[in-house]
């Protein structure tokens, strides 16, 4: 709260700073904004902690943007998102907050609270209007821990440089800050459930960079990030509060490859992307509880404009966990196909099919109490307005 | 016969090289220092990738709609207008960029590309465009 206070005072800042003497329409106001309206309905396992094998329309996400720029050069925003998936979210949150000042294509510099320009899709992930996919690849963008990984509180350094002629241009992104895992984000799930509580979360220092190569080849863009967060610290509880201790990340490294390639109506991409993650829950006067996890997570996808107004795709999402044990816990593999109707260009309507092997995507046992299907189909259909 | 054959051909040329020009006019604030702009220029600024121009820097502007903006739209963007509207708004989401200013008319655009410095935008050909400069393909 602190946080989204120093940041918003921070805009304010700047904004009154640049403005002075300028009238409402030169502050060039703009608000524009999204809803979208999923149902999910599963053969096995509820996922993302909906009732999904009865069919649920537990997925509702509204998103309002305003955003001024006070001269050619300072632009400032703010996002704020109704986000409820399942038992994920039900609140509003604030996507970014933030000014914005690009000198020239070289160089700009945004700052407060940003999205974190990692890998093919980080900023993006969470723009439906955007993109054909009901669910982006959930191995390397996984739903339920979108709020926490789409920004952070910082800044962000950008710019594009011309390389010598017929080598293309080179874009480059360098981030900063803090980064904060919600407590009420995917990755507790299955910690809640055995009785952990983080009421904070967790959060540590963050820092990155990634590089996009527009290579000479019209259309083609082969890119490369790597995120590294601190070690994070956070409270734990356990048994009500009759056990209070501390739960340790251990310093990460999240490196991404990517690449897409764009020519008339066909469109095809693929990413790389590996989190190690290793750390202990520690309860005094008791062991350590070990935390180990290595996600290898990698998806190809292409997609075709048949119309103007419908557009189909296809993708493979794969995980592996190398440090589970062997079984269906260990993996999930997800074939996916989809399409989109563009009515106008304010509203259209999307769907998909997923055929899912393997468990690790964010089921709760307590959702699914006969236990986890190894297999699972998925059909997502979709309604959104965006204006 | 050969006679018709050469009006034919005659026809057939002239019919070619007209739908090869382009029915827009690509116009900017006479602060911009660039006289000439590449297709790819023009993609890069209207699409949100570059916001410069000869060492200028450069705000685009649109037309909301008409047979000027489809045909913009269809030369130098390769998108509809909902696909092109979809992506500057991706870009206003992710916070990367404001939506630019657009108008109903090339009267309006015009006049605002006019009076507002690094303003570039694009009119029908046979429009009026007093107070703006006309870019050049290159």
């Amino acid at each position: 709260m602190k946080r989204i206070l120093v940041a918003t005072l921070a805009l304010i800042a700047a904004a009154t700073t640049a403005v002075r003497a300028q009238s409402l329409d030169d502050l060039n106001i703009q608000f524009h904004g999204y809803a979208t309206e999923g149902f999910l309905y599963t053969t096995n396992n509820n996922i993302f902690t909906t009732s999904s094998s009865d069919g649920s329309p537990a997925w509702t996400e509204a998103v309002l943007n305003i955003s001024a720029q006070p001269t050619p050069k300072l632009r400032v925003a703010i996002q704020g998102r109704y986000f409820l998936l399942g038992n994920f979210g039900n609140a509003i949150t604030l996507d970014y907050a933030m000014a914005d000042y690009k000198a020239d294509d070289r160089f700009g510099v945004r700052f407060g609270k940003v999205k974190t320009p990692s890998g093919l899709f980080n900023e993006t992930q969470d723009i439906d209007p955007s993109y054909l996919w009901s669910l982006l690849p959930q191995s390397v963008y996984p739903i339920t821990s979108r709020n926490s990984l789409l920004s952070h509180y910082g800044g962000v350094a950008y710019g594009t440089i011309k390389l010598a002629p017929g080598f293309g241009k080179l874009e480059y992104r360098g981030w900063g800050g803090e980064r904060v895992l919600g407590a009420d984000d995917g990755y507790f799930v299955s910690q809640k459930e055995s009785g952990l509580n983080l009421p904070n979360g967790l959060s540590g220092v963050t820092y990155g960079a990634a590089l996009h190569w527009i290579t000479p080849l019209r259309g083609l863009m082969i890119g490369a990030s790597d995120g590294k967060d601190n070690q994070w610290n956070s409270a734990v509880t356990a048994g009500g509060g009759a056990l209070s201790g501390t739960e340790v990340i251990k310093p990460l490294n999240t490196p991404s490859f990517f690449g897409r390639y764009e020519k008339d109506k066909l469109m095809v991409a693929g990413e790389f992307s590996r989190l190690p993650v290793n750390g202990s829950i520690n309860f005094t006067g008791l062991p350590a509880e070990p935390i180990r996890l290595d996600d290898h997570s990698w998806y190809a996808m292409a997609s075709y404009k048949v119309t103007d107004k419908l557009t189909a795709g296809v993708y493979d999402s794969q995980l592996v966990d190398h440090q589970a044990a062997l079984g269906p816990a260990r993996y999930s593999k997800d074939w996916a196909i989809s399409g989109r109707y563009d009515f106008n260009q304010y509203l259209y309507a999307k769907a998909e099919q997923h055929f899912i092997e393997g468990t690790n995507q964010s089921y709760d046992t307590a959702l699914n109490p006969g236990g986890l299907k190894p297999n699972t189909k998925l059909t997502i259909l979709k309604v959104g307005v965006s204006f | 016969m050969h006679k018709r054959f050469l009006i034919f051909l005659s026809v057939a040329a002239a019919m070619f090289f007209v739908s090869q020009a382009h029915a827009q006019l690509i116009i900017a604030n006479p602060s911009v220092k660039a006289s000439e702009a590449s297709k790819g220029d023009l993609k890069d600024i209207f699409t949100g990738a570059s916001s410069s121009l000869g060492g200028s820097h450069v705000t685009p502007v649109l037309l909301k709609s008409g047979a000027a903006n489809d045909e913009f739209l269809a030369a130098y963007i390769g998108k509809s207008d909902a696909a092109f509207m979809a992506s500057w708004r991706s870009l206003v989401f992710s916070g990367q960029a404001t939506m630019p200013k657009s108008f109903d008319s090339d009267a309006a655009v015009v006049e605002y590309v006019a009076k507002t410095p690094g303003a570039i935008g694009y009119i029908g050909k046979g429009s009026p465009h007093e107070g703006t400069k006309v870019l050049a393909g290159k």
